[in-house]
C-alpha cells in the first residue's frame, strides 16, 4: 500500500492549483455566477495548458495520463472554486464512452477538439430528473437507409445549449439500446434552459428529438450496448462528481479556516474557541474520508479493475461530506456566508448541484446494499 | 394541560391564513426574482390587523398574545420566509422597544403607524466587526446640545432600503463595554444616515437586508428610548426572549411548507419502476420530518405559552430557538435530498425553502450562541 502521490501526480496537482489560483479572479467568479455565464476565456486557457482531456491517450491530444490525474485537476479547480471548477470539468462529458467504445475515426474526430478546447461535448442520456433511474427511458431511434431518426425528451443535459455535440441513448426497434454521437445544430432538436439554484455558470436544458437525422456512422460500438456504456458513463461521473465534491469541501474548509483566523468576537479569534475548532476537525475528517474513497476507487479503475461498491461509496461519502462541511463553514461565516458577497453562498448552492443527477442516497445506499448482499438479494 | 389550540386560536389561524394565502401567495414568486420587499403589503396587512400583534388596543395594535403573534408567523413563513422577516422585524425588534421604553410621543409617531404599516420599521444592532459579540458594537451617539450625534455602520439590517425609521443602537458611553448602550430612532430623513448597499443573499430573497451608515447623524434627544443613560442591552431583554420563541414559529413554518412538498413529491411519482412512497427508506424519512415537525411545532408553542404566563426565562427561549432552527435544516435537506436534481429547478419550491430556511441557524443569537446561553444557566 502507498498512500502517497507520485511525483508526477504531485507536478499535475501542483500546476492545476497555480493556474486556478491565478485565474480564477474571486470577484469575476462571483460575477460570471450571478450573470450565469460560462467561463468560457478560462476553459480555453485550461485546455491551453493541457488540463481538459489530461487522461485522453496522446494521438487525440491528452497527456497519456490516467483518470486518477484528471480527478486531480477537478479537484484542484473546485478547490480554488466550485462554480468555475465544476463548469470546467464538464466541458468534456461523456468522453470516457468514447475512449473505451469509440472507433478511431469517432476518436480522432471529437476527442481530439475537446482537448484542444475547441469543443464541448454532453451526455444527453436520463430522461428524468434521476439519471440512475433506467426504468423510464423510452426514446427512440428508427433505422432508415443511411440514418437513424430520433423522437423522444432528454432530461437535465449540463451545457444544453453550449455543446457541440453529445452522446444520447435510444432504442432501435431491430437494434436494441444504443448510444448515438449527435450534433445539435442537426434539425429537430429542441432544447428548454432550465433556471436552477446551483451550478449557475453551467446552462442545463432539457432537449427534445422531434424527428432529428443521423448518420449511421454516429453509432458507438455494437448494437445492443447502449446500457453498457451508460453504466460505464456513470461509473466515471460518480469519480468525477466525488473528485468535485471533495475539492469544493476543501476549498469551502479552507475559506472558513481563514475565516477562523481572522474574525475576532469576544476579544478572541474565532480559531481559539473550542466549539469552531471542532468544527473544524470534523470537517477535515470528513474531507480526508472522503479523499481516501475516492482515491482507492480511482486508482482501481485505472487499473482496469471497476468497483462499483467502492465507486458508490466514495460518491456517497464524497457527496455527504460536502454538504455537511459547507453546511459548518457558513455557520462558521455566520451572517457573512449567508450574503453573496462570500464565496461560500455559491459554494452552498452549487454543493447540492454536485452530482445530482448521479440519484439520491438511497438510491446510492441501494445499490452498495445489492453488492454487500448479493445481485440475487431482494430489498422488496 | 392543554396541548391544543382552542376554538378561538383555530380560527384566527385559518382566517390567516386565508388572508396570507390571498394577499401574499400571489407575490412570492416575483419577489423573492426581484430580491425586494412587496412594500404595498404593509398598508394591507396593517388593515388586516396582522402587524404587531402584540401592541396594545390602544396604540391601535390588535392586542393579542404570543400565541396568536406565533400563529400567523407560522403561517406566513410556510408561505415565503422572506416575506415573512420584514413582517417579524416589523412587529418584534423595530417596534418592540418602542412599546416597552418609548415615550407616549414616540409611541404615536413610530409605533402606532408601523402599526397601521403606514411606516415601516427596521432594527440595527448588528455591525461589520459585531455579530454575536453586541457588546463589541462602535457606534456612538455622543451629547450635543438637546440631542446626540449618532456616527458608525451597521448590517445585515432586514427592511434597510425600506425603512421609514430604525431603532439603532449605539454607544453613548464606550468606556462602559456592554451596558453603556442606548436605543434611539432615526429617521430615514435624518441628515447623515444613508443606506451604503444593498446585501445579495443565499435565501430570504423577498426581504430587504442592507448596511447603514451613519455620519454625524444628529437626533434630538426625545428620540432614546428611555430616560436614562445607558443599559440599551438590557433594553433588548424581552425583545430578544420573544424573538427566540418567533423563531420556532419561522422554523415550523418552512418546515411544515418543505414537508408538504415532499409529501406530495412522493405521492406523485415513482422511481426504479416503484412509487416512491413504497421505498422503506422514503417512508422513514418522511416518518422523521413528521415528528421533526411535530416538536418543533409544541416546543414553539409551549414556549409561547410560558411567554404569555410572564414565565419564560432566556434559556426557555433559546431552548425553542436552537431546537427549531436546527430541527428544520434536517427537514429543509432531507426536502431537498428526495428530489435531487429536480429540486434545483427554481420553479419548484422547495430549493427555496432550503436556503431560507438555512438562515434561521444564524440571526437573533446563531446557534453557537444558543448553546452558550442555555449551558450558562446550567450552574456550570
Amino acid at each position: 500500500m502507498d498512500f502517497e502521490l507520485s511525483h508526477e501526480q504531485k507536478d499535475v496537482q501542483r500546476a492545476a492549483t497555480e493556474f486556478a489560483r491565478g485565474e480564477f479572479d474571486p470577484d469575476l467568479v462571483l460575477e460570471l455566477d450571478e450573470n450565469e455565464t460560462f467561463p468560457d476565456s478560462l476553459w480555453k486557457k485550461a485546455a491551453q495548458l493541457g488540463f481538459i482531456g489530461i487522461h485522453y491517450p496522446e494521438e487525440f491530444g491528452g497527456q497519456g495520463l490516467g483518470l486518477f490525474e484528471s480527478l486531480l485537476v477537478i479537484e484542484a479547480f473546485c478547490r480554488v472554486d466550485s462554480g468555475v471548477g465544476s463548469a470546467l470539468s464538464t466541458v468534456d462529458l461523456g468522453s470516457e464512452v468514447l475512449l473505451k467504445f469509440g472507433s478511431l475515426e469517432q476518436k480522432e474526430r471529437f476527442l481530439t477538439p475537446l482537448a484542444r478546447g475547441e469543443r464541448r461535448l454532453g451526455v444527453a442520456f436520463a430522461e428524468s430528473e434521476d439519471g440512475r433511474d433506467l426504468t423510464v427511458l423510452s426514446a427512440m431511434a428508427e433505422k432508415r437507409m443511411d440514418e437513424y431518426s430520433l423522437q423522444g425528451e432528454k432530461r437535465f443535459v449540463l451545457n444544453a445549449p453550449l455543446v457541440n455535440t453529445f452522446l444520447t441513448l435510444c432504442k432501435e426497434p431491430k437494434e436494441g439500446w444504443i448510444t448515438l454521437i449527435v450534433e445539435p445544430q442537426r434539425d429537430g432538436i429542441e432544447i428548454h434552459p432550465i433556471k436552477k439554484m446551483g451550478l449557475k455558470m453551467i446552462p442545463f436544458g432539457d432537449l427534445s428529438f422531434k424527428g432529428t437525422c443521423v448518420p449511421l456512422a454516429s453509432r458507438i460500438g455494437e448494437e445492443g450496448q447502449g446500457l453498457i456504456h451508460v453504466h460505464h458513463h456513470h461509473h466515471v461521473m460518480a469519480l468525477r462528481s466525488a473528485a468535485q465534491g471533495l475539492g469544493t469541501a476543501q476549498g469551502a474548509f479552507d475559506r472558513a479556516l481563514q475565516h477562523a483566523k481572522q474574525r475576532e468576537q469576544f476579544g478572541r479569534k474565532l480559531s481559539q474557541f473550542q466549539v469552531i475548532r471542532h468544527k473544524l476537525a470534523d470537517m477535515a475528517v470528513r474531507i480526508e474520508g472522503a479523499r481516501w474513497l475516492t482515491y482507492k476507487s480511482a486508482t482501481e479503475f485505472d487499473r482496469g479493475r471497476v468497483q462499483p461498491g467502492s465507486l458508490w461509496m466514495a460518491q456517497l461519502e464524497a457527496s455527504r461530506g460536502l454538504i455537511s462541511v459547507v453546511d459548518q463553514a457558513l455557520q462558521i461565516f455566520g451572517g457573512y456566508g449567508y450574503t453573496a458577497e462570500q464565496a461560500i453562498e455559491h459554494y452552498f448552492r452549487d454543493a447540492w448541484a454536485i452530482g445530482a443527477d448521479l440519484g439520491t442516497e438511497e438510491e446510492q445506499k441501494d445499490a452498495i446494499a445489492d453488492i454487500l448482499l448479493g445481485p440475487d438479494s431482494t430489498r422488496k | 394541560m392543554l396541548f391544543e389550540l382552542n376554538d378561538e386560536q383555530r380560527a384566527f389561524q385559518k382566517k390567516v391564513r386565508e388572508v396570507y394565502e390571498r394577499e401574499v401567495s400571489p407575490l412570492v414568486e416575483e419577489y423573492e426574482r426581484r430580491e425586494a420587499f412587496p412594500v404595498q403589503l404593509f398598508p394591507i396587512l396593517g388593515a388586516e390587523h396582522l402587524l404587531c400583534l402584540r401592541c396594545p388596543v390602544k396604540y391601535g395594535g390588535p392586542g393579542l398574545d404570543k400565541i396568536s403573534e406565533c400563529i400567523t408567523v407560522e403561517e406566513l413563513n410556510r408561505i415565503c420566509v422572506g416575506i415573512g422577516a420584514s413582517i417579524m422585524v416589523q412587529g418584534g425588534l423595530a417596534t418592540d422597544p418602542l412599546l416597552h421604553f418609548g415615550s407616549e410621543e414616540l409611541k404615536r409617531n413610530y409605533l402606532s403607524p408601523a402599526i397601521r404599516g403606514e411606516k415601516v420599521g427596521a432594527f440595527a444592532l448588528t455591525e461589520p466587526d459585531a455579530g454575536s459579540d453586541a457588546s463589541g458594537i462602535r457606534t456612538t451617539a455622543v451629547r450635543e446640545g438637546e440631542g446626540f450625534r449618532i456616527n458608525g455602520s451597521k448590517t445585515f439590517i432586514t427592511n434597510g432600503t425600506i425603512c421609514d425609521f430604525a431603532t439603532v443602537a449605539a454607544y453613548t458611553d464606550p468606556t462602559k463595554r456592554g451596558s453603556g448602550i442606548n436605543l434611539f430612532v432615526v429617521e430615514r430623513n435624518d441628515s447623515g444616515f444613508s443606506v451604503t448597499k444593498k446585501l445579495r443573499k443565499l435565501g430570504n430573497h423577498s426581504s430587504d437586508t442592507a448596511e447603514l451608515a451613519f455620519e454625524d447623524c444628529y437626533v434630538p434627544k426625545e428620540r432614546m428610548l428611555g430616560d436614562r443613560l445607558g443599559g440599551g442591552l438590557g433594553q433588548l431583554e424581552e425583545t430578544l426572549k420573544s424573538g427566540r420563541i418567533t423563531y420556532g414559529a419561522r422554523s415550523t413554518g418552512v418546515g411544515q411548507a418543505a414537508f408538504e412538498a415532499t409529501l406530495s413529491f412522493v405521492k406523485g411519482n415513482r422511481r426504479h419502476g416503484q412509487p416512491l412512497g413504497k421505498s422503506q427508506a422514503i417512508r422513514f424519512i418522511l416518518a422523521e420530518m413528521a415528528m421533526m415537525l411535530e416538536t418543533m411545532r409544541h416546543m414553539t408553542y409551549r414556549g409561547a405559552w410560558l411567554f404569555d404566563q410572564g414565565l419564560a426565562s432566556m434559556k426557555d427561549a433559546s431552548v425553542v430557538k436552537l431546537f427549531a432552527s436546527e430541527s428544520v435544516q434536517a427537514v429543509v435537506q432531507k426536502a431537498m435530498a428526495i428530489q435531487k436534481s429536480a429540486g434545483l429547478r427554481m420553479d419548484n419550491p422547495v430549493q427555496r425553502f432550503l436556503r431560507d430556511g438555512r438562515l434561521s441557524k444564524i440571526p437573533e443569537g446563531t446557534s453557537e450562541i444558543q448553546h452558550l446561553v442555555i449551558a450558562g444557566s446550567l450552574g456550570l
